[in-house]
C-alpha cells in the first residue's frame, strides 16, 4: 500500500477550484517532484499535505491513517519553506532544535542529533549565531537542518532553491539528492525549474491549473509524453510542434506532430521533407541551436552537437529521426 | 563636460551634517520647545505662591515653595487618587491585551475579504464623541450599581482603547512572515507553543508599545472618570478636577495638583519612550 495516498482531493479558494480531485500514490522513501508553471497549485497541493491549507474534499492518508482534518503539529512532516521561514529570534541551534524540544527529547539526544545535523550540512561554526548573521546558502542550510534532525515521515520542500544564486543553487541541488540517498526519506518537492524536477525526483508530476497532467519517471515523461502540454513543459528547448500536414509521412491522422529539437538535423535545403529559413543561431560551444522558421510562420528549434557556418536568412532542410515523432490529436493528447 | 559643485558637508564628530539636517534639527527643537512650554510653566506655577502666580507680567525669578503641595496632600487624599489610576489603567492594559492580541493575530494570520471593514468599522467607532454614548453608558452603570466603582472603569477604558489596541496590533503583526508561524506548526507547535515561543517574542516591541500607549491614554483619561465616579473610584483625573471648581480657581494649587497627577506617568513615559515611539509610528521606523 502507498505511504501517501492523496485521494480526490479538492481545494476551493472561494470561487476558484485551485486543486481539481488530484489522486496520487506516493511510496515510502521516494523523492516525488511536482513540477508546473506559476499558478498551477503546486504550493497549494503541497500545503494541503502539510495541513497548512484545509481540504475542501477528498482523504490524505499518510502511513495507513486518515490524515485529512489532523493538524500540522501532529502530523509529523518536515517542511523547508522558499523563504526558509527561519525563527529569526533563535540561533541556528535553537532553530534546528525547536521541534524536539517542544517533542521533550532528552537534551543530550538533542545535542547529538543537532551536532549530527550541522556537521552534515557544514553548520557547526554557526550554531551560536542568529539567522541575520548567514548569508543566503547558510539560511538554506540551517531550513533543511531544521527538517531533517526530527526524522520526519515526509519532507515537503516548497521551491527551496529559488532565492539562491544560480551556482549555489546547482550545488545544493546536488546536496540535496546525495541528503535524499543517504537518509532515504520519502520527500515531496515542488519546483518549477524542471532541472531540478528531471534530476531530483524518482517519478515527477506535472500539474497544471490544479490537475495532474501526468505522474512518470523523468525519463519516461521526456521520452512519452501524454499530452501536448506536457511535451512542451518538459523539455529545454520544447518540443518542436508543427500542423499534421507539413509532415503527412509520419503524421498517421494526427492533428500535430512533435519532435525534440535534438532528433532533427539541418540538412541541404533540396530534397528534404521541410525547409525553413533560420532567425537565429545561438552556438553554445558544446551545442548549436539552430531557430528557424517553417512557411513563415512556425518556429522551430534544431539542436545539433557541430558547429554551424548557417546564417540568417539561409534557407535551410530540415531532416528527422520518423522513430522519434511523437502525434497529437485535436485535443491534444499523444496517439 | 558639465562642472558641478558639490557642497562638502560639515563634519562633526560622527554624524554628517547638511543644511537641511541642520533646519529640521533647529525645526523639531522649536516644536519641541513650545509644545514643552505648557508643562515647564506649570510646574514653575506650581512652586509660587498664589499671590505670585496671577502676577502680570509673569515671574521667573521667585523664592519656591512647597507649601502647594503640602496642602494638596492635606486637603485630598492624593494616594488614594492615585492608587485608583493605577488599578484602572493597570487593569484596562492588561484586560486590553488579552482581548486584543487573539482578535489581531486572527486578522493578521487568517485574514477573511472582511478583516479590513472590521478594521475601519472599528476605528470608526472612535470617530463618535464619547458624550454621543455617555446617557446609554451611565444608566447602564447605574441599573448594574457600577457608578463609582473601579471595575467599571476598567471595563470602559478597556473598550474605549480596544480599536487603537487591535489597530497597533494588527499592523505589528503584519509584519511577522506568516511562514514563520507555520513552520513552527510543521514543528509540532501546539496554538500556545506557537504563541509563548514564536510570536510573542517577535511582537514583543508591538506589544510593549501597545500597552504603553494603553496605559498613557487610561491614565490621562477624564471625561468618563467625572461623569462616572466621584470619591470612591476616582482616578487622579478627578482630583485634578476637583480643584478647579467650588471656590475659584486656584492656579498654583492647581498646577500643583497637576503636576503629581502627571508625574508617574510622565517618568514612566520618559523610562519607556523607545517602545513608544516605536508603536506610535505604527512600525513604518525600524
Ligand atoms: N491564500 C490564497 N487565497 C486565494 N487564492 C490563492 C491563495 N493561495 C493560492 N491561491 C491561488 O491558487 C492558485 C494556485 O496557487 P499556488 O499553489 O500558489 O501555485 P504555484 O505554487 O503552483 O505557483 C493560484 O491561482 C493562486 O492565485
Ligand atoms: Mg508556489
Amino acid at each position: 500500500m502507498a505511504f501517501l495516498k492523496l485521494q480526490n482531493v479538492d481545494k476551493y479558494y472561494g470561487k476558484l477550484h485551485a486543486i481539481k480531485g488530484v489522486n496520487l500514490e506516493i511510496e515510502n522513501g521516494e523523492f516525488i517532484v511536482f513540477v508546473g508553471p506559476s499558478g498551477c497549485g503546486k504550493s497549494t497541493l503541497l500545503r494541503m499535505i502539510a495541513g497548512l491549507e484545509v481540504i475542501n474534499g477528498g482523504e490524505l492518508i499518510l502511513d495507513g491513517k486518515d490524515i485529512t482534518t489532523t493538524p500540522s503539529a501532529q502530523r509529523d512532516l518536515a517542511m523547508v519553506f522558499q523563504s526558509y521561514a527561519l525563527y529569526p529570534h533563535m540561533t541556528v541551534e535553537d532553530n534546528m532544535s525547536f521541534a524536539l524540544r517542544l517533542a521533550k527529547v532528552d537534551p543530550a539526544e538533542i545535542q547529538e542529533k543537532v551536532e549530527k545535523a550541522a556537521e552534515k550540512l557544514d553548520l557547526t561554526a554557526y550554531l551560536k549565531r542568529t539567522p541575520k548573521m548567514l548569508s543566503g546558502g547558510q539560511r538554506q542550510r540551517v531550513a533543511i537542518g531544521r527538517a531533517i534532525v526530527r526524522s520526519p515521515k515526509v519532507f515537503l520542500f516548497d521551491e527551496p532553491l529559488s532565492n539562491l544564486d544560480a551556482a549555489l543553487r546547482g550545488q545544493t541541488r546536488v546536496e540535496i539528492a546525495e541528503l535524499h540517498r543517504e537518509l532515504g526519506a520519502t520527500t515531496v518537492y515542488v519546483t518549477h525549474d524542471q532541472v531540478e524536477a528531471m534530476t531530483l525526483a524518482d517519478r515527477v508530476v506535472v500539474l497544471r491549473d490544479g490537475i495532474i497532467e501526468q505522474v512518470g519517471t523523468p525519463l519516461d515523461l521526456y521520452d512519452h509524453p501524454k499530452n501536448r502540454f506536457v511535451s512542451q513543459f518538459i523539455g529545454m528547448p520544447q518540443m518542436n510542434l508543427l500542423p499534421a500536414d507539413f509532415l503527412p509521412a509520419v503524421a498517421e491522422g494526427s492533428a500535430e506532430v512533435g519532435i525534440r529539437p535534438e532528433h532533427m538535423k539541418a540538412v541541404g535545403a533540396e530534397g528534404a521533407a521541410l525547409s525553413g529559413v533560420v532567425e537565429l543561431v545561438e552556438s553554445l560551444g558544446n551545442e548549436t541551436l539552430i531557430h528557424m522558421k517553417i512557411a513563415g510562420k512556425h518556429q522551430i528549434i534544431v539542436r545539433q552537437y557541430v558547429r554551424t557556418e548557417l546564417k540568417i536568412g539561409d534557407t535551410v532542410g530540415v531532416e528527422f529521426d520518423a522513430s522519434r515523432v511523437h502525434r497529437f490529436d485535436s485535443e491534444g493528447l499523444a496517439l | 563636460m558639465s562642472t558641478t559643485t558639490v557642497k562638502k558637508p560639515v563634519r562633526t564628530g560622527k554624524y554628517t551634517w547638511n543644511g537641511a539636517m541642520i533646519t529640521r534639527t533647529v525645526a523639531s527643537y522649536g516644536v519641541a520647545l513650545l509644545m514643552f512650554f505648557p508643562i515647564f510653566f506649570m510646574i514653575l506655577t506650581s512652586f509660587k505662591t498664589e499671590l505670585q502666580a496671577i502676577a502680570v507680567p509673569s515671574l521667573w525669578i521667585f523664592e519656591p515653595t512647597l507649601e502647594n503641595y503640602t496642602e494638596v496632600q492635606e486637603r485630598s487624599d492624593y494616594f488614594s487618587f492615585a492608587w485608583n489610576s493605577v488599578v484602572t489603567s493597570v487593569g484596562s492594559t492588561i484586560l486590553g491585551l488579552m482581548i486584543a492580541t487573539p482578535a489581531a493575530y486572527s486578522m493578521a494570520f487568517n485574514p477573511t475579504k472582511q478583516t479590513k471593514n472590521i478594521l475601519m468599522w472599528m476605528l470608526s467607532t472612535k470617530m463618535m464623541p464619547a458624550v454621543g454614548a455617555l446617557i446609554p453608558i451611565y444608566l447602564l452603570c447605574q441599573k448594574l450599581g457600577l457608578l463609582d466603582n473601579v471595575f467599571a472603569l476598567i471595563i470602559i477604558f478597556t473598550l474605549m482603547n480596544l480599536p487603537i489596541m487591535v489597530w497597533m496590533l494588527y499592523t505589528n503583526f503584519k509584519e511577522i512572515p506568516s511562514e514563520i508561524l507555520e513552520a513552527s506548526r510543521m514543528d509540532g507547535a501546539t496554538l500556545w507553543e506557537e504563541f509563548r515561543y514564536v510570536l510573542l517574542p517577535l511582537a514583543m516591541g508591538g506589544l510593549a508599545s501597545t500597552g504603553l500607549l494603553c496605559l498613557v491614554l487610561s491614565w490621562n483619561e477624564a471625561f468618563w472618570v467625572l461623569n462616572l465616579t466621584s470619591a470612591n473610584a476616582g482616578t487622579l483625573a478627578s482630583l485634578v478636577a476637583s480643584y478647579s471648581s467650588p471656590e475659584g480657581l486656584f492656579w498654583s494649587k492647581l498646577s500643583a495638583v497637576s503636576v503629581l497627577a502627571i508625574a508617574p506617568i510622565v517618568i514612566f513615559g520618559w523610562f519607556s519612550q523607545k517602545q513608544l515611539v516605536q508603536g506610535l509610528t505604527f512600525g513604518a521606523v525600524k
